[in-house]
């Protein structure tokens, strides 16, 4: 029987960036705010300094920061004439499970995503007419725009530490920045970090051939920096250690070290760790959430939390997944087309090249998360046609380095021997030679990529696991396709001494190895309660004190890491439930 | 006449004495901007430490002789106390000063940014 707690105003379940940002805003505004969070407290001080973070046995292969598969797992399939088995170790996507989320673990790439997003499946009709989209392809308007999140991504740009180069305030375009991107009120708050020489090798290359790279904007302060809040962040001491670590230099913009800390010295705020969610409970109208049901993991102990408003905050897929637990919105069916929860989940597609320079030393070793020069030419470039292509979307393309493992990094020409004293010796060759052109692509939403409950697999709590059906379609394979030949043409002007192609993802996609931790979907935003989950604020059509805020939000995936929307709207929804508090009730 | 010279001399002194704590002062405030790259892990606050210990009374200290911070072994055994002269080593490059210590810097290189650096913490961590 669980205990019954004393009702609060606001429970957030999961504590990385979009629960820190909301636990700060919402308390900063007078509510009695518990965040319920299924990992341990990790700090700066105890746990991400110097020399015990740079472990990767811990940290890469062991995944210290990441969700616990024993615990709690999916279970993945292809389409639905295959029976979905439980992936049992971490590979494709590496959710995070302590205080500060994925948010500890990321690399820092943080983008504006634009109305060529938001206002997909419009633009697309207008341009090409609507038989230029495939009849399965799922996707739709998100129901806001640009102008409306600009002031929002500025402010999470600020909190995050962003260096980078506008390039394009207020309709100006501006020299050194990406000329594509929308118009921005201001300049990134830290220049771009320093580069380095694939960084500068790749942008030649791609300036000579007619196109417009950039540095990329990246959570890694170039400069020491405080932010608007007074978090106070130390400079990017390149150290390698960026994606799949915590920062020893608080130079990486991180919840653990800005909004969470600031929730924390509020009386308003209290964290429960190692508590996890199983349900939210709703009333007898379901028209309301009452609160959550927690267990205690280091005891088996039961709660139930009542509280006025309740926020999903967890990593987008288990959002996903409590929803469906939960029992609130009707969950999707390929089939008919009906129902919400579950629909449109998304990834991501891409390729890469490895390119080996004899007697060029890149000092691999020696980078931030975001040391890496881009081009938006095939992204969010309007003027690039896709009709000769016949691919919706985009991809951004990269040059550079980010966390290049001491043990996990050997770049070696194709056809070397994978062992022994031929490896070895390429290995010795080729490590200090080599760099990667690589780009990231967007997905688009299919009826037949979803998330559902699985029918046979339980987690440690006795609940159904979440099925994942996935796979890259025929409008990823060509975008794959354009993105390897466009990566091996330039890779080929560069002159290197031997080079391993891109070449496009179209075998099944399989949860091996890592690919991106960029799941998004699910319980998606929209403008008809009929085909999305929520409205434009992330409010729950069905419940609305129920708000469920990250990448499960998002209709389709973009080519862009997800981050900058996801902290922009934790912001917007702060502002909407500052409303909601005044006069409860659905918000559209 | 002498009592006008030795007048004469303890006021140039006075002066000259003036000047140079303007110039520590001018250094120290140019200092205090170049400690926000230390902020984030050092408080120069008594007690209050981050990733790195307080810099509290740090002019004259052992290294590694706060009690309740934990230090790496390198800095243990590093036998230097703390003055203007060891602090510009070790803020030079940390790491040839003390291998193996933990302080996640790379090192200051100009070396007016770390006179002006030093002017603050004499000040501010009195």
């Amino acid at each position: 029987m669980a205990t019954r707690l004393k009702e609060v105003d606001v429970v957030i379940i999961g504590l990385g960036w979009t629960g820190g940002i909301l636990a700060k805003e919402l308390t900063d505004a007078g509510m009695k705010v518990v965040a319920i969070e299924r990992g341990e407290t990790r700090s700066t001080e105890k746990d991400y300094s110097v020399p015990n973070v740079r472990d990767e046995l811990r940290y890469v292969q062991r995944h210290d920061l990441m969700m616990n598969t024993a615990r709690d797992t999916l279970t993945v399939r292809n389409n639905r004439s295959e029976e979905a088995l439980p992936m049992r170790r971490l590979g494709s996507f590496l959710p995070g499970e302590v205080v500060g989320g994925s948010g500890v673990h990321w690399s820092g790439h943080t983008w504006r995503w634009t109305d060529m997003e938001f206002k997909v499946r419009s633009l697309y009709e207008e341009r090409y007419g609507k038989t230029f989209i495939p009849a399965d392809m799922t996707i739709q308007d998100w129901g806001i725009s640009y102008d409306e999140l600009e002031p929002y991504y500025d402010k999470f740009e600020r909190t995050a530490a962003i260096s980078g180069k506008a390039g394009n305030i207020r309709g100006e375009i501006l020299a050194g920045g990406n000329p594509f991107e929308s118009p921005r009120s201001r300049e990134y708050p830290l220049p771009p970090l320093t580069p380095i020489l694939a960084s500068q090798m790749f942008t030649d290359a791609a300036r000579n051939a007619g196109y417009h790279p950039f540095p990329r904007p990246s959570a890694n302060a170039s400069r020491a920096y405080t932010n608007p809040d007074g978090s106070k962040f130390g400079a990017c001491q390149y150290c390698g250690y960026c994606q799949r670590f915590g920062c020893e230099a608080n130079a990486k913009g991180s919840p653990h070290m800005t909004v969470i800390p600031i929730a924390m010295r509020s009386p308003d705020f209290e964290l429960r760790t190692h508590s996890w969610v199983t349900r939210v409970n709703k009333d007898s109208t379901g028209k309301k959430v009452t609160g959550v049901t927690y267990t205690n993991v280091l005891n088996g102990e039961e709660f139930e939390q009542p509280a006025a408003v309740v926020l999903m905050c967890a990593y987008a897929i288990n959002n996903v997944h409590l929803m469906l637990l939960s029992g609130i919105g009707k969950p999707y069916d390929p089939v008919s087309q009906t129902g919400v929860v579950g629909k449109n989940y998304c990834y991501q597609t891409g390729a890469a090249a490895t390119l080996f320079f004899e007697g060029r030393h890149f000092n691999p070793f020696m980078n931030a998360g975001g040391s890496n020069a881009s081009i938006d030419d095939f992204n969010i470039n309007w003027a690039f046609d896709r009709a000769p292509h016949g691919f919706v979307g985009g991809y951004v393309v990269g040059g550079g380095f980010n966390t290049v493992l001491p043990i996990g990094y050997r770049p070696v020409p194709a056809g070397t021997p994978q062992w022994g004293k031929a490896w070895k010796a390429a290995t010795a060759k080729w490590y200090q030679t080599a760099m990667q052109i690589s780009a990231s692509g967007s997905v688009m939403a299919n009826r037949n990529n979803y998330l559902d409950l699985d029918p046979t697999y339980k987690n440690a709590f006795g609940l159904p696991l979440m099925r994942m059906t996935f796979d890259y379609k025929e409008n990823e394979h060509k975008m794959g396709r354009h993105a390897a030949d466009f990566i091996n043409q330039t890779a080929k002007s560069m002159n290197p001494t031997t080079m391993n192609p891109a070449t496009a993802r179209t075998d099944p996609w399989t949860v091996v190895p890592y690919q991106s931790t960029h799941n998004t979907g699910g319980t998606i935003m929209g403008t008809n309660p009929r085909t999305s989950a929520l409205n434009k604020y992330l409010q729950s059509w069905d419940c609305h004190n129920l708000f469920v805020v990250g990448a499960n939000a998002f209709p389709h995936n973009s080519a862009y890491n997800p981050t900058g929307p996801v902290g922009a709207l934790a912001y917007w929804t702060a502002d909407a439930i500052k409303r909601y508090v005044k006069k409860p009730g659905p918000l559209v | 006449m002498g009592r006008s010279i030795v007048i004469t001399l303890v006021c140039a002194i006075a002066l000259v004495t003036a000047a140079a704590a303007g110039q520590d002062n001018e250094a120290a405030a140019r200092g205090e901007k170049r400690f926000e790259e230390c902020a984030s892990c050092h408080s120069v606050a008594a007690g209050e430490h981050g990733v790195g210990p307080s810099l509290h009374g740090i002019i004259g200290r052992r290294a590694a002789s706060i009690e309740d911070f934990r230090y790496s072994p390198a800095m243990r055994k590093s036998d230097i106390t703390w003055t203007p002269e060891t602090l510009n080593t070790f803020i030079a490059d940390p790491q040839m000063l003390v291998p193996a210590n933990r302080m996640a810097y790379a090192g200051l290189i100009d070396p007016a940014e770390r006179a002006d650096l030093i002017a603050y913490l004499q000040q501010a961590t009195k």
